[in-house]
């Protein structure tokens, strides 16, 4: 099986890699979001591994303490972890990256004074703050401390810097690889679909890094990928933890060739600094990344959307907002004016279902295939 | 004793009964025209969120106002559906936060001379918690329209699930609330302090703070004197909307002589009404918990039940909040205090075993639970709500949730409501 085949695997079977380190006596650590620090959990021996949802596996657990207007892609996490899919994890390490986030802490918390026999592994509330100001930094600097703290506890040993820098040092090289993979998607023609890249982006987070390095050099290696011809779009607005709304997308001839979400191009942005305390760095970088719909500000979060898109080469883009997620909605105005001033134009999609059904496929797909086909002709025509 | 009667947003009436809550009223009015007055001299003012410590204005001598008691009172004046739609228009999706964003619904507006009581005056500065995830945009936008600074001040998680916290936290709060979280509230609140004395020229006076303070510990004891009082007292001897109208406009205003004396008339009007045995519905027979922010646009909706049912909303968040939640011993630490005071009033007033504490303490048979699926944030909000119907139910107290919002009247299907209220009553609390 070559590199992307291995990578596609993983990406679908999610938990095929923390499973066989778990059968070799390795203990796992599950997290949420793209605002744990992973170069810790790596450094203390762990096997860090981000949990995410799956549209098809129902909401039978989670019903029976939610309601359904709870975003859609935390509230199936909330299930899975109840149903026992994620029966491998050892810790879980839930930050506080929104709203849905830290309740999601709260009520595994509440599941657990009402149900004692429920088994759940332990959890820790990485509290990592919303602004960029120093004394936010500050607090931010003691949360990870405590986390250290927290991951020496679990693994009964000390974290040396020398070890938490070389996880710095492997993290960095899977975000620089990955770069080198996203140029091929942003490339003129794209060398890569969305889909593929959300893959072997999304892999990174269910497999070793190290594997997943190695799975890289091989790909960026392997010589010319076949130029792709079609329109190419930008995607703003909810996570996205699966594939059907890019598969959706791409079947209109086109390419998604860069987004503003967390399971794709902004998990790479901002390395670690290796040249600095390797904790402060983390501290730093964890505060300061890319900014997320949570972060202070808005004229950030317009700012990146709008120069993600333009150096992509965007020629559209959609907004795509999962039902009862809110904070990417609100910067939708303003990040459309931002877009359409630079002759970027947009197509929206809100409240939209974590698993689009038959009929919402439908709905969809004669708003997509015509703003393709507009953008095709103006293309065109210019 | 007066009588105001104004018809509610759907064609109900609210009868106000206690000088104290008309009086508050009148004063709400007569204040935002005296402030309006002051500040066309160039005077500083401040909107903020009601996380937010406003103690720290009155100790500098700079109006303020909250935006959700701003919200409260655009709602009532039936403005809520006309300002949504306008935000609407403008590209903001309608299943967005509706609570804490009417006020910039109504500055989007560009006839702001149509707001109630002649609109809100320009702020200069703007302050919010980032309580959920709405907060920043909200705020961020509001500074935009009215060109103003927004100070954020972070929400850092609570990690304590604060188990009876209403019995430790007046005296012994340092020992209730999680250091880490005070430390910060306590340098954003100096950051806060520092940034207003050099962007308005004003300097905060301590012994005003301490003034402030004391003030607010004498307002809330009559606070927490009132509401023992009502819950005590069956029948019920004051309508929940006149509880709330004279909890809130005080609290709005706390830490001033005239919040404080309206408690204190407040407190002995209530025991006045106790003393001669008047009550809000002499044939009261079912006791009720309204669970959740105020119904702003309809507040004639919790005496409607009362005719036919006997059922009487006897209590909610507000007056319960101000007894228990809001007074400190603030000796050797008054700013640590203060923090103290609101890193944690989101978490208590949405605290499941303090709700059922006073579900119980009023002797209350059933509630009514609102929820605004639009509300997300993390404590409290909508999201949740089936914990908090638990705890009630494991108190044996049945719970109606019901779906609306309290300030977007577009949300609210009166007769679909009263007729599950109605049913609620009819099929799980009546014996």
């Amino acid at each position: 099986m070559g590199p992307l085949e291995t990578m596609k695997k993983h990406y679908q079977h999610r938990d095929l890699s923390a499973r066989e380190w778990k059968a070799k006596g390795g203990r796992v650590v599950g997290y949420l979001s793209e605002d744990v620090p992973e170069e810790m959990i790596l450094a203390a021996g762990f096997f860090p591994f981000r949990i995410s949802g799956d549209p098809w596996g129902g909401t039978e657990e989670a019903d029976k303490y939610t309601e359904p207007f709870y975003n859609p892609a935390v509230r199936s996490i909330f299930n899975m972890l109840l149903a026992g899919k994620y029966d491998f994890l050892d810790f879980i390490v839930i930050p506080h990256s929104s709203d849905a986030i830290l309740k999601l802490y709260y009520h595994l918390r509440d599941v657990q004074k009402i149900n004692p026999l429920l088994k759940l592994p332990e959890l820790y509330l990485f509290d990592l703050l919303h602004t960029r100001f120093w004394m936010t930094g500050l607090y931010i600097r003691d949360r990870v401390r405590e986390l250290k703290e927290k991951l020496e506890e679990w693994s009964g040993k000390e974290i040396s810097k020398e070890s938490l820098s070389q996880a710095i040092a492997i993290g960095n090289e899977n975000k620089m690889l990955l770069k080198k993979v996203t140029a091929l998607r942003a490339a003129e023609p794209s060398r890569l679909s969305g889909v593929e890249t959300l893959q072997i982006i999304g892999a990174s987070m269910f497999m070793l890094k190290e594997t997943h390095n190695r799975l890289l050099r091989q790909f960026l290696g392997e010589g010319d990928l076949p130029a792709r011809d079609g329109v190419r779009l930008f995607v703003e607005g909810s996570d996205l933890d699966h594939l059907q709304f890019y598969e959706l997308v791409e079947s209109f001839k086109a390419t998604i060739v860069a987004e503003d979400h967390s399971w794709g191009n902004r998990y790479l942005d901002d390395p670690v600094d290796p040249s600095v305390d390797p904790l402060e760095a983390i501290a730093e970088r964890y505060h300061l990344k890319s900014p997320s719909p949570r972060m202070h500000s808005i004229d950030r979060r317009i700012r990146y959307c709008v120069r993600s898109a333009v150096e992509a080469k965007a020629q559209g883009a959609i907004f795509f907002f999962l039902e009862w997620d809110s904070a990417p909605a609100w910067d939708y105005p303003d990040q459309k004016k931002a877009l359409e001033e630079k002759g970027i134009p947009t197509l929206c999609f809100d409240m939209q279902k974590y698993l689009l059904s038959s009929s919402d496929e439908d709905q969809l797909k004669p708003k997509v295939e015509k703003f393709v086909e507009t953008i095709r002709t103006r293309s065109t025509a210019g | 004793m007066g009588e105001e009667r104004r018809v509610s947003d759907q064609g109900g009436r609210t009868v106000k009964q206690l000088r104290s809550a008309i009086e508050a009223a009148a004063y709400q009015r007569e204040w935002f025209r005296t402030t309006r007055q002051r500040l066309s001299d160039g005077e500083p003012f401040a909107l903020a969120n009601a996380d937010t410590p406003h103690e720290i204005f009155l100790a500098m001598d700079i109006p303020v106002v909250m935006t959700q008691w701003w919200s409260a009172i655009i709602a009532a004046k039936r403005l809520s559906s006309e300002y949504f739609n306008l935000m609407n228009e403008k590209g903001y999706q309608r299943n967005l936060c509706r609570y804490c964003s009417l006020p910039l619904a109504c500055a989007m507006d560009p006839h702001p001379e149509h707001a109630p009581w002649g609109g809100l005056p320009r702020p200069t500065v703007l302050l919010a918690r980032l309580t959920c995830d709405a907060q920043t945009k909200i705020f961020e936008r509001l500074a935009r329209e009215y060109h103003a600074t927004f100070f954020p001040l972070e929400f850092s998680a609570p990690t304590s699930s604060y188990p009876r916290w209403w019995e430790k936290i007046k005296d012994h709060w340092d020992e209730v609330i999680e250091p880490h979280r005070l430390d910060l509230m306590v340098e954003e609140l100096k950051a806060l302090i520092r940034f207003l004395e050099v962007t308005t020229g004003k300097t905060f006076s301590h012994t005003k703070f301490i003034e402030v303070m004391e003030l607010v510990n004498q307002q809330e004891e009559y606070f927490r004197k009132t509401r023992d009082l009502i819950a005590e007292t069956v029948p019920c001897p004051v309508s929940l909307p006149d509880q709330i109208a004279s909890t809130m406009n005080p609290q709005w205003h706390r830490g001033t002589q005239w919040g404080l004396n309206q408690a204190k008339m407040f407190y002995e009007e209530v025991k006045e009404r106790v003393d001669k045995g008047e009550a809000v519905c002499k044939n009261e027979k079912i006791r009720l918990m309204w669970i959740g922010p105020g119904l702003w646009h309809n507040t004639a909706f919790y005496q409607h039940f009362e005719e036919k049912y006997g059922a009487v909303f006897v209590c909610s968040i507000y007056l319960s909040l101000a007894a228990d939640g809001y007074a400190r011993n603030y000796v050797y630490n008054p700013l640590r205090a203060l923090a103290s005071r609101h890193v944690t009033i989101t978490e208590f007033i949405y605290h499941r075993d303090w709700l059922v504490k006073e579900a119980i303490l009023h002797k209350v048979r059933g509630a009514v639970m609102i929820v605004a699926k639009s509300c997300i944030r993390p404590v409290g909000g909508g999201v949740g709500n089936m914990f908090t119907i638990r705890a009630f139910e494991a108190a044996g107290i049945p719970v109606l949730p019901i779906y609306s919002d309290v300030v977007d009247a577009r949300e609210w299907k009166d007769e679909e409501i009263k007729f599950q209220v109605s049913k609620f009553i009819e099929e799980r609390l009546s014996s």
